[in-house]
């Protein structure tokens, strides 16, 4: 499959491909991503508590990426049954947030995990003080933030509360930093905006923190080559193909390769031709 | 802001004791060890290889050797200068040792102290 980069399969993948990360910002992308983008990201309940509204009734942020969804573990300190619906407190050690689970009667459809029927006894009984893992959106209502649970159950083996912890900073980091291993992708300045963003837990610059996210799901060598090009000394018409496969010291199908997976990705441009390449950026 | 509890090993009590950081705001931890020894009002965890801590329970504690329990509670000084120990408020039991990798706890110790901002607010 490895030579399946043709322009044909660039542009089927621009076709079917996903939403653009810088898109993600713009209101009407900030619309469409809310249901396109079905992520599921493991968090901290205070990452939860963070999490930011870039305008009224856009999605929430975390880390400066839009969630869909979310995923987290913590004890329940409260439990509330009421007609339509039953209310947990989960503490998971850094804040605490309501869950509210529907009650839905009428499907029988149920995934196991179901707790809707937290009257009856079953081993899939939420206890008090037990630990839950939730699964659920952000939702508010009028200034208290709450889930909207799609399932909560208990947890009973440690290793997965440990488990979910270190997945968590994983992924906080991966949105964050970029992605494991290889140079923070676009060098020094990004690595700074990063930094910024963390400490910010909003990543208020959203655009270096869009292309860092173009970026984490490359592959090393096209990370290298955007790396190139953004620090290499050049003119408006950016660089070469050959001339990148020489400075890096590769074979020049593997830089077509990465050139094709950066293009398709939006944060480089061709200029004078197919084969020499610009960062695109303001 | 609710109650955090920062996850810690018996090293790290001392940063949590009332005296030493005037501070900081919380005192509260969590601790994980399995229970080796229980006085009376009293009991020790040992904390896999970090090392072991002495609990002052409530009365309504209930403790079962050998078993690994989760501990919420206040560092306090022990009586007869015995160092750091913990003042329980809560206890959560996870039944048996073998089936936890400690490992992977003493990493979340250190992960959730390395990238405190997703975990607990600065002091």
């Amino acid at each position: 499959m490895d030579g399946g980069y043709s322009y044909n399969s660039f542009a089927g993948q621009g076709g079917g491909g996903g939403y653009m990360p810088g898109e993600m910002n713009s209101p009407a992308g900030g619309k469409s991503g809310d249901r396109d983008n079905k992520t599921l990201r493991p968090v901290t309940v205070k990452q939860v508590a963070d999490a930011t509204q870039p305008y009224p009734e856009a999605p929430y942020q975390v880390d400066g990426a839009d969630v869909a969804n979310v995923l987290f573990v913590g004890q329940v300190r409260n439990i509330s049954l009421q007609s339509t619906n039953v209310t947990y407190k989960i503490d998971d050690g850094t804040s605490e947030i309501e869950v509210k689970k529907w009650i839905d009667s009428s499907t029988a459809d149920n995934m196991d995990t179901d707790d809707g029927k937290v009257a009856g006894v079953g081993k899939t009984e939420v206890q008090l003080n037990g630990y839950a893992r939730v699964f659920g959106a952000i939702k508010s209502f009028g200034n208290k933030r709450y889930i909207g649970a799609h399932s909560v159950r208990p947890l009973t083996n440690i290793n997965e509360l440990h488990c979910h912890m270190l997945e968590a900073t994983a992924v906080h980091l991966f949105f964050t930093r970029g992605p494991p291993g290889g140079a923070p992708a676009g060098a020094g300045a990004n690595a700074a905006g990063a930094g910024g963003g963390d400490a910010m837990m909003g990543g208020a610059d959203d655009y270096t923190a869009g292309q860092n996210r173009a970026l984490a799901s490359m592959s090393p060598l096209a990370r290298r080559v955007y790396s190139l090009l953004k620090t290499e000394p050049q003119d408006d018409i950016g660089l070469q193909m050959q001339d990148i496969a020489s400075k890096l010291n590769l074979p020049p199908t593997d830089v077509a390769r990465a050139g094709e997976e950066l293009l398709s990705a939006g944060v480089i441009f061709s200029t004078m031709d197919e084969q020499t390449w610009a960062i695109l950026d303001g | 802001m609710s109650l955090q509890t920062p996850r810690v090993l018996p090293a790290h009590l001392h940063a949590f004791h009332p005296s030493s950081a005037g501070a900081r705001s919380t005192h509260t931890v969590r601790l994980l060890g399995t229970v080796t020894g229980l006085r009376g009002d009293t009991a020790t965890i040992t904390c896999g290889g970090n090392g072991d801590v002495t609990l002052i329970l409530k009365p309504d504690s209930h403790l079962q050797m050998g078993k690994l329990v989760e501990v919420v509670g206040k560092v306090t000084d022990l009586e007869g200068g015995q160092g750091l120990g913990i003042r329980v408020l809560g206890t959560m039991d996870w039944g048996n040792p073998a089936e936890c990798d400690y490992k992977a706890y003493e990493n979340v110790v250190d992960a959730t102290h390395r990238f405190k901002s997703i975990f607990y607010d600065a002091e």
